[in-house]
């Protein structure tokens, strides 16, 4: 038996398809999972003025701010991913991101003179589980592992439901699989490349792994008559590469949907795989029409011939 | 850039407009200051307790320093949400042991309140109890007795009586502005199961009280408790009779307590509240509205709008209110600190609280304990409004008519 369950959070659509045999302990696991979502997204979201997120843009400059663990985990994952990438991945750029017109307001170059950005400027202390700012001005802005970090969360509260099998998805752009569907050896997801008359990629997910997709396309604005895409470069402050890339990562650390989300935005600027990430991670960056997707790692999960579970899209 | 009529308005006229919304400022307590927080511990960590324990981590003045859950996996669930907390299995272990703690907060299944909360009162703590505050009239009596006897502070969870939308339009409907009083509804939809999963140390059964009918108060008591304070809030009446009933619609998985419901709560002076509470659909959520000849007012938790009829007196703050257009009926925004938002660019459509109704009651508990004020919802306020939603669910159980004397409300 297949349930399904959906909410509407962080600004897009979580839906899960739990397997097992008793559907009212699946759909209990599941409204559980769910409403572990919400919670997230009560925590993080920047939009909202009462989040703990906006607590911290507000007061992190002018004092320590205590944080729950799950929280400060996700701000770790997001240090180790920004040092690995030597700035590459960086949540600070909230103010950019507002500049460059991707946070409901229009281009502001004045706003993007000014911005401050830069995880340099961002204190975690793991004794007493609490982040800093060294310098006001300075914000954090989640929104490119918010939905990845949440997967997680609820992928721990199914399972500590007994929910053994299911496959978990924020806006088709993060995925998680929980176990195995029976008798195969894990869920086939379509990585969506969005290009006309070529079959998509298609990923297998087993066991806790995770897939994160990432490309410019899957927000866009206008700037000067361009088309802007709304993945930035934290090195430069400027939008990255051409708006017809994409980058997915498969993730099997701990963490994993959150990490896949990191590190597949983390791929899209830097444009190749970094050598030190993770061995876990199996990434797949896609160069645009006439060019195959370039694939590192892991690569004998592929199978492009399978009908797909479901289609995974880009964020 | 053209300045629309609101912003001239209140740029050529401010202190006319200010003048008229002063009311809405002061609606939000600001949470205290204080250089010794207080040291509080949350007993019972279930979703309600882990949602409660998210605000907390955004109040300086208060300092988690215990959680408590017989559940070990929800207990460290806690743990992982309060920086520092010692974990304790029983409220008994809690009191013996954390002689630090000053306030407690009870956020375990209803029927478990009334022990865990006479021991906190009689440990000398200050107590915010959930409401329902208890599962019976005799356990939600005794409770609101013991209270009464105490130093200390007691605050029930009747989340309006400190939300800053519902206290500014209580502040219109006290002021007259719906004229004379003509009907109410309320409603409570969401689509769940009222299921939750089990664990290996919690059974399944335990963790579904809210569906056994021994110990369950059924949507009227468990949601209707709240929604029916709201209306002894504005009214500073309590109803004479209940009318219920209630059917499983879809949710037919073995349980007993009804998906489905609907009351009339008959209000002195004949005023009657339509209410309706389901499990199958969310259609429009949960609400409250107040119709007069002059105006309705809507609420709904972290939104509320006032609807005027077309031949009522228009008052110099609704100049650069703002409106929401709701099909053929256009509200206009009641929002705390508009002034504020306006300055800054803020009021816009959908507008709302800022942050969620809980954290404005935990603020208004931390106030009230530093300031040794009275409680924003009195022991007293939670046992009528907790009676009101037994009795409820007893009418929507019996399929009958349930007379509301005054020795039921007696405390």
């Amino acid at each position: 038996m297949i349930v399904r369950l959906a909410t509407d959070a962080m600004r897009t659509r979580f839906e899960f398809a739990l397997c097992g045999e008793h559907e009212a302990a699946l759909r209990a696991a599941g409204e559980a999972a769910l409403a572990e979502i919400e919670a997230a997204e009560q925590r993080l979201s920047a939009f909202m003025p009462g989040s703990l997120v906006s607590l911290i843009n507000r007061e992190a400059h002018a004092r320590p701010i205590s944080l729950d663990a799950d929280t400060f985990d996700l701000l770790s994952l997001a240090e180790r991913v920004w040092r690995i990438t030597r700035g590459a991945f960086d949540i600070t750029i909230g103010p950019l991101m507002r500049a460059w017109g991707f946070r409901d307001q229009p281009v502001d170059a004045a706003a993007l003179a000014r911005a401050e950005w830069g995880f340099s400027h961002v204190q975690l202390d793991p004794i007493a589980r609490t982040i800093a700012f060294t310098r006001s001005g300075v914000s954090i802005d989640l929104g490119a592992i918010g939905k990845g970090h949440a997967l997680d969360l609820a992928g721990r509260v199914l399972r500590e439901a007994g929910v053994t099998r299911g496959l978990l998805h924020a806006g088709t752009s993060s995925v998680l699989a929980l176990g195995t569907p029976i008798g195969e050896p894990g869920w086939r997801v379509a990585v969506a490349v969005g290009r006309e008359g070529e079959a998509s990629p298609v990923v297998t997910l087993s066991t806790g792994a995770a897939l994160g997709v990432s490309a410019p396309r899957g927000r866009t604005t206008t700037h000067e008559g361009r088309v802007i895409g709304h993945i930035l470069d934290p090195r430069t402050g400027t939008p990255t590469i051409a708006a017809n890339t994409a980058a997915a990562i498969i993730s099997c650390v701990p963490d994993a949907a959150a990490a896949a989300d990191a590190w597949s935005t983390a791929l899209l600027v830097l444009g190749e795989h970094p050598l030190e990430a993770p061995d876990e991670l199996t990434s797949m960056l896609d160069d645009g029409p006439g060019r195959s997707p370039r694939w590192r790692r892991q690569a004998n999960t592929l199978n492009a011939t399978t009908p797909p579970f479901a289609t995974a899209g880009a964020h | 850039m053209e300045m629309d009529r609101r912003t001239f308005l209140l740029s050529a006229s401010g202190s006319l407009a200010a003048v008229a919304v002063l009311p809405e400022l002061g609606f939000a307590t600001p949470a205290p200051r204080l250089a010794d927080p207080i040291e509080l511990a949350v007993i019972g960590a279930g979703r309600h307790g882990r949602a409660l324990l998210d605000e907390l981590q955004k109040i300086e003045a208060f300092k988690i320093v215990a959680v408590c859950d017989t559940d070990p996996a929800r207990l460290g669930g806690a743990q992982r949400r309060a920086a520092g907390a010692e974990g304790f299995a029983t409220h008994k272990e809690l009191l013996d042991k954390a002689k630090s703690v000053k306030a407690v907060i009870i956020a375990t299944p209803t029927h478990l309140h009334k022990d865990i909360a006479l021991d906190c009162i009689s440990a000398g703590k200050h107590v915010f109890c959930e409401a329902p505050i208890a599962h019976t009239i005799e356990d939600a009596k005794a409770i609101a007795k013991a209270a009464a006897k105490a130093s200390t502070l007691f605050q029930s969870g009747l989340y309006a009586r400190s939300n800053p939308v519902y206290k500014l339009a209580r502040s219109f409907f006290r002021s007259d502005s719906v004229r004379d009083l003509i009907t109410l509804r309320a409603q409570n939809f969401k689509k769940q199961t009222w299921r939750y999963p089990g664990s290996e140390a919690t059974k399944e059964k335990d963790a579904n009280w809210r569906l056994d009918p021994a110990v369950s108060i059924g949507l009227a008591g468990e949601l209707g408790t709240h929604q029916f304070d709201v209306f002894n809030y504005y009214l500073g009446k309590y109803p004479e009779a209940i009318w219920g009933t209630g059917s499983i619609r879809v949710l037919n998985d073995g349980r007993e307590v009804a998906d489905t419901i609907h009351c009339d709560v008959h209000y002195p002076d004949k005023a009657i509240l339509t209410y309706a509470a389901t499990l199958c659909n969310s259609y429009d959520g949960r609400y409250e509205v107040l119709y007069g000849s002059n105006a309705a007012i809507k609420l709904a938790w972290t939104h509320g709008w006032m609807f005027k009829e077309s031949d009522a007196p228009t008052q110099g703050w609704e100049v650069y209110a703002n409106r929401q257009q709701f099909h053929n009926d256009e509200g206009i925004t009641l929002i705390a600190d508009a002034t504020k938002l306006a300055s800054q660019g803020k009021l816009k459509d959908g507008v709302g609280l800022p942050y969620t109704p809980q954290y404005y009651a935990l603020v208004d508990f931390a106030a009230s304990i530093a300031d040794s004020k009275p409680a924003a919802s009195t022991a007293d306020d939670g046992a009528k409004a907790t009676i009101m939603g037994i009795l409820a669910n007893q009418a929507v159980v019996g399929k009958k008519d349930v007379r509301i004397t005054e020795d039921l409300l007696k405390i």
